[in-house]
């Protein structure tokens, strides 16, 4: 018997059996949508999620550092015993220019270069408004390397130039304020107003980009004669645009300013820094590596350890959100199941019921010479013809479902500063969910399949 | 064509076994029309029913084109039934979802031939039994004679080597049974199809070439022609 044939009588009856049909339609979209939506609230906030943490916590990328042989302070000395002078490029335990460049070559890594560390220092600008940064001294060139983008300017080698993120540009206040609203805190903690009136402070912007400005140390307000190290003028040619999803206040907390390692290195002279590797020229005391997708972080973060340098990754944060999603998917998935399975019953009972009703006319089929396997393909295909149209409209329902969800999120949320989550449908969920559909179908069409097969043709055409 | 050999049967409810068939012997030579006449509980339908490989008898043996169809398991015989056998009922047993042309076609589908080669065949066959114009109509939209018209060229789509027909014109009033037996008549002469008729009517049997006369399981009268037949075992048909 051909397949288009098969088809052609299953779909005859299908048509014709409107409430059998529509009964077995009903149970299988349910099961199927219950199955699409499930699968895709789950993957829409792994996905949200993930993407949050990629954020705060950059799963993608490995922070690399010296591991025992070298000291935290000074340049010398530490359990490696190996000074400067002594080592070569490969030393266990430094993080060298060399190693640098051997997991630069590694597969999979997208950047590999330094983020050396030079602490927190005092920014001033040529107006004498002041703010605590971080410095790091880095390539600046390979800044967008590491998911950064330019709101003014860009990257340069050129020694003495520097790169702010958008934090750095924020909360940019004179000593004198500072030390007005220091004191007021210190007298009265609870004070909301000078919170607001320091908060609003905080966030104020400011045009850095081209302008000056110096480094200096912390002022000794116990010794008010001491004298402070300055730097010479740096000229900002690059504002890094703000994090994804982080509001102003956010960054006001979190000011960086990025500059060549040169220039570190003639900052740590001038202001007379001593942190660790910052004085010693191709040793850092931080790295970071960008791989090209957290799947290979592992892989990576592997083979740089045999390079006897210390690794860290956030790639904890994103098994420990796998487990959780994992159960909830598990959840989700087991109560589309479990409304399929009741579909399944349901059709199970209703397809019995048309077999029954049917049995004249399989007596018939079976005198004009339909064998038992034709008659149980065309009650197969029939069951799975029902599960695919309860499947595609299971599809459409799904659709209904997430649109509706997204609108009550939208309400329930309001205006939601960066990316609030949606629920998508993975374009995968769909064929999975017909799948099952069809799936069901066609396992809640065997019994009656079978049973239609067996009817005896006799018996069947038989009037009373 | 067909040879029926000691077949011997009875129907069992419980303990109690009710014998409907005595060891029935005939055969049926290729392209005869054969009336099988008896009244109602004479067991002529049962006999169809062994004939054609819809129960298996208690003793005997059946030869359809030298196959034995008792011995067949049901997959082979449905298959033996596909090609060999063709049937036309009482109640004309249409399937009203389908077309006239996808009914005729039907015995066809089962053996997987070609739709252009079911379709030439089919309309060629309605034609033959003169409702070509009907073949896209529903069997509802049909007259009873109609739908057995429908019903023979279902029959006759497999060119089987027997066909039985059980009361084909039982349903029908007198005028449309005499198309109906003409139409039958005329195929048998015109495709020399071999045609076992089942019927209570003697006026229909005795169009018949042969008839066989069943009475309470016996076989009771062969006749070979409708002219000066000559019973054998000198017994006559009685209704």
């Amino acid at each position: 018997m051909r397949i288009s044939d098969i088809s052609r009588l299953a779909w005859d009856q299908v048509k014709r059996r409107k409430v059998v049909t529509g009964l077995c339609m009903a149970g299988i979209s349910i099961g199927c949508a219950a199955i699409i939506v499930a699968l895709s609230i789950g993957e829409s906030a792994k996905s949200y999620s993930e993407k949050q943490l990629n954020q705060s916590f950059k799963m993608d990328e490995i922070t690399v550092t010296a591991n025992g042989g070298i000291p935290s302070h000074g340049g010398e000395g530490g359990g490696g015993g190996a000074t400067p002078e002594a080592s070569d490029k490969l030393d266990p335990g430094k993080l060298t220019r060399q190693k640098l460049d051997i997991i630069q070559g590694l597969k999979h890594v997208n950047a590999a270069a330094p983020f050396q560390e030079l602490g927190y220092i005092q920014m001033l600008t040529m107006d004498n408004r002041i703010a605590d940064v971080q410095v790091i001294g880095t390539d600046l060139r390979l800044l967008t390397k590491y998911d950064k983008t330019f709101l003014q300017g860009g990257g340069s080698d050129l020694p003495r130039m520097a790169v702010l993120n958008y934090g750095a540009t924020l909360g940019l206040i004179d000593d004198e304020t500072n030390q007005k609203m220091l004191e007021g805190f210190r007298n009265d903690p609870y004070n909301v107003q000078l919170r607001e009136q320091y908060d609003s402070l905080s966030v104020l912007p400011s045009q850095m980009y081209q302008q000056q400005f110096q480094l200096q140390q912390f002022k000794d307000y116990s010794n008010p004669a001491s004298k402070i190290l300055q730097s010479a003028p740096l000229r900002v040619i690059g504002i890094l645009n703000k994090a994804s999803g982080a509001d102003d206040l956010m960054e006001s907390y979190n000011k960086i300013i990025y500059v060549s390692l040169e220039t570190a290195h003639q900052l740590v002279e001038e202001l007379s820094m001593t942190n660790g590797t910052v004085g010693q020229e191709g040793v850092y005391n931080s790295a970071i590596v960008k791989v090209d997708s957290t799947d290979n972080i592992v892989q990576v973060e592997k083979l740089i350890q045999k390079l006897t340098l210390t690794t860290s990754t956030n790639l904890y944060q994103l098994e420990q959100l796998a487990d959780e999603f994992n159960m909830v998917k598990k959840v989700a998935l087991g109560v589309g199941v479990f409304i399929l399975i009741i579909a399944s019953i349901s059709i199970i009972v209703a397809m019995t019921m048309s077999t029954h009703q049917r049995r004249r006319q399989i007596g018939i089929m079976k005198v004009l010479g339909a064998n038992m396997g034709q008659i149980r393909n065309m009650f197969i295909t029939e069951a799975a013809l029902l599960g695919m149209m309860g499947g595609m409209l299971g599809v459409l329902i799904s659709y209904l479902i997430v649109f509706g969800i997204n609108k009550l999120i939208g309400t329930a949320a309001g205006p939601v500063p960066g990316d609030g989550i949606i629920i998508n449908i993975p374009i995968m969920t769909i064929p999975i969910g017909i799948a099952f559909a069809v799936m069901t179908g066609v396992f809640s069409g065997i019994y009656p399949a079978i049973s239609a097969s067996r009817t005896n043709a006799l018996t069947a055409i038989k009037r009373d | 064509m067909l040879r029926v050999e000691n077949i011997t049967h009875s129907f069992k409810n419980g303990s109690e076994s009710t014998p409907v068939l005595h060891d029935i012997n005939f055969t049926v030579n290729p392209g005869e029309m054969v009336a099988l006449l008896g009244s109602s509980g004479s067991g002529k339908s049962t006999l169809l029913n062994l004939m054609a490989g819809l129960m298996k008898p208690m003793e005997g043996d059946i030869y359809i084109a030298d196959h034995s169809i008792v011995k067949m398991s049901e997959n082979k015989l449905s298959e033996f039934r596909r090609k060999h056998i063709g049937f036309i009922f009482q109640a004309y047993e249409l399937i009203t979802s389908l077309t006239v042309r996808e009914n005729v076609e039907l015995p066809l589908v089962f053996q997987s031939v070609s739709p252009s080669i079911r379709k030439q065949k089919s309309l060629s066959l309605l034609e033959k039994v003169g409702i070509l114009d009907k073949a896209d109509l529903f069997p509802s939209q049909l007259s009873g004679g109609q739908q057995q018209r429908v019903s023979i060229a279902r029959s006759l789509i497999t060119e089987p080597s027997v066909i039985f027909a059980d009361e084909p014109t039982g349903n029908l009033d007198s005028k449309t049974e005499e198309e109906i037996i003409g139409i039958l008549l005329e195929l048998n002469k015109t495709m020399n199809t071999t045609f076992i008729i089942v019927t209570h009517e003697t006026d229909v049997a005795e169009q018949m070439q042969r008839i066989f006369a069943l009475r309470d399981g016996y076989l009771v009268s062969e006749k070979g022609s409708l002219v000066g037949m000559e019973p054998k075992g000198g017994i006559s048909i009685e209704n």
